[in-house]
């Protein structure tokens, strides 16, 4: 006899409360919700001021890094281009699918909703088309958040969404902030075939 | 010394007035015509502060004369006597932009008096032209320093005139219209002269609605018009930049703050963050466009489960006050702070009033 799933009722009831919100509060209110929630959860993450950007990389294979300890590792591709293997939110999504067959109702709008031009995606460079899910309105905001407070050698570091893709293949590109970066359309969409986000770490003047 | 001109063809009635009036304790100098030729060639030579003219004379009629003496001579007023008091005259006479309209036979000491009224009443204020202001606002100045008066407002095509009684708008004219339907059809002339008759006395009562309500609805009406017209499109001056818009915000939300009693004004994006705020210090303006979000979009939601549409404000009133939330856009929302002695209604009024300024932060 084959044992049943166990759900992790943290997670089933987490995207349960996003469709709830959107259901109470409408979609956009739903997705300041969410994007408050992850900048209010970055504030706990300790600040942190590595002497140079190889430090920065050393702490993140040893999982020392505050970005990492929240997404996992990331792979640093060069010219200071991120990939990140593993989406956070893919236990969440697995187990609530596994159950249900499919994401709440809502999502899709919510996803749409996060990749319209808003102050917060403003402020904390994400979204404008890299969002592929409601969980990337809370993972690339809080990453961003963390971002802002952490420096190397002193200065600050700014982290810029560049893209992003979903558990079934489907690529976001956001390509405001690859215009705004530098970066070549073809490296992010490289980067993203072995990773599911893309992001760029740039250390302000 | 003041200078009054009495325009008749009888003979006997210009006698009796000048003489009355001339030597009734009033400190002026009445001048005489007997036809309206002979007047507007007085008018020539002498600026005049009154008119008091019969309507029915050979030639040029007191009404036709009214028209040339408000084109060429705003400045005077003029007062319409007959002895045929039809009610179309006293309507084209107040049209026209009279000040009183006075029926034949007459107490003499009762023209005394409204000679009296007529010229004290233009002894004080500002004469000028200012441009750039809304008629909106005028109608608010009017009905807010409680005065008798009319104002005419003037297109390339078009014309119109509302009256106002001790501030309360009585009565309104244009284009065969009258009472509220002329108010609403004047108030969506955009662009145009706006020339205030003060005395003026309505011919008539047709509004009983109170400004405030009768303002709102007008608003609400060249709103919808606008959203029929531009098929929700956002008009974007071209030549704003994002930064002169964001100062335009700063001054609109400082309108709000203005008003007695409201003590912060916010434009919030949907999503809870705040573009742009006039608080008082200690205020935390960031929570105040979270929690509202929440608040303006469960009232949504509700309207929508209960199909009642989308939502154009809601007010949450506390024992300390009230709080207005209303969607400016697709992208953003006003919140408003007031304690409880504010006006409600001024409130109301400037949302509707500055709703298309406060949109166009969200589209920059």
């Amino acid at each position: 006899m084959q044992a049943a799933t166990i759900l992790d009722i943290a997670h089933i009831s987490f995207l349960d409360m996003i469709n709830d919100m959107i259901n109470t509060v409408g979609t956009t209110g739903a997705r300041g919700t969410l994007v408050r929630n992850s900048m209010e959860s970055a504030k706990k993450i300790e600040e942190a001021d590595f002497a140079s950007f190889d430090d920065y990389l050393r702490a993140i294979e040893e999982g020392t890094n505050p970005i990492t300890r929240i997404e996992g590792k990331a792979v640093h591709v060069g010219d200071h281009v991120f990939g990140l293997p593993d989406c956070p939110f893919a236990p969440s999504i697995r187990n609530y699918t596994e159950m249900f067959g499919g994401l709440p109702p809502g999502y899709s709008e919510l996803t749409e909703d996060s990749n319209r031009p808003n102050s917060a995606a403003d402020r904390l460079r994400v979204a404008y088309g890299a969002c592929v899910s409601p969980f990337c309105s809370v993972h690339q905001p809080m990453r961003s958040a963390i971002g802002d407070r952490i420096k190397i050698g002193g200065r600050k570091i700014q982290i810029y969404q560049l893209g992003c893709k979903s558990g079934s293949g489907v690529k976001g590109l956001a390509d405001r902030w690859i215009k705004e970066t530098g970066i070549s359309r073809e490296t992010v969409e490289k980067v993203l075939d072995d990773n599911m986000c893309c992001y760029y770490l740039r250390i302000v003047d | 010394m003041k200078k009054v001109l009495i325009v008749d063809d009888e003979e006997d009635m210009v006698w009796s007035l000048q003489k009355t009036l001339g030597g009734g304790g009033l400190d002026i100098d009445v001048l005489t015509a007997r036809s309206g030729e002979e007047a507007l060639e007085v008018l020539k030579e002498i600026p005049v502060d009154l008119i008091v003219t019969d309507i029915r004379m050979p030639g040029i009629s007191g009404l036709d004369l009214l028209v040339e003496v408000r084109k060429n001579y705003p400045d005077t007023a003029v007062i319409v006597m007959t002895a045929y008091p039809h009610p179309q005259f006293r309507k084209e006479a107040a049209e026209k932009g009279s000040i009183r309209f006075v029926e034949k036979p007459f107490d003499i000491n009762y023209l005394r008096d409204v000679v009296s009224e007529a010229l004290n009443g233009r002894q004080d204020g500002f004469r000028g032209t200012v441009a750039g202001i809304e008629l909106t606002d005028i109608i608010q100045i009017t009905c807010l320093s409680r005065t008798t008066s009319a104002l005419r407002v003037r297109t390339s095509e078009r014309e119109g005139i509302i009256f106002f009684d001790s501030g309360n708008i009585v009565h309104a004219l244009c284009d065969g219209l009258e009472g509220e339907d002329a108010f609403y059809e004047i108030l969506s002339f955009r662009g145009g002269t706006i020339e205030s008759i003060k005395g003026a006395e309505s011919p008539a009562v047709t509004i009983e609605r109170n400004w405030e309500s009768l303002l709102m609805e007008g608003l609400r009406r060249i709103d919808e018009a606008g959203r029929d017209a531009a098929a929700g499109e956002v008009p974007v001056p071209e030549t704003a930049t994002k930064e002169e818009t964001m100062e335009d915000i700063k001054a609109t939300l400082k309108e709000f703050t203005d008003i007695d009693g409201v003590t912060a004004a916010c434009l919030v994006g949907r999503d809870g963050f705040v573009l742009d705020s006039v608080a008082p210090e200690g205020m935390d303006t960031e929570m105040v466009g979270a929690i509202a979000s929440t608040g303006l979009g469960s009232s949504e939601s509700m309207g929508k489960q209960l199909g009642k549409g989308g939502l154009n404000m809601c007010m949450v009133e506390y024992e300390g006050g009230s709080i207005f939330l209303a969607p400016v856009s697709q992208e953003a929302f006003l919140v408003v702070v007031a304690e409880d002695r504010a006006n409600l209604g001024m409130i109301r009024f400037a949302t509707k009033k500055h709703r298309d300024v406060l949109s166009l932060s969200t589209v920059m």
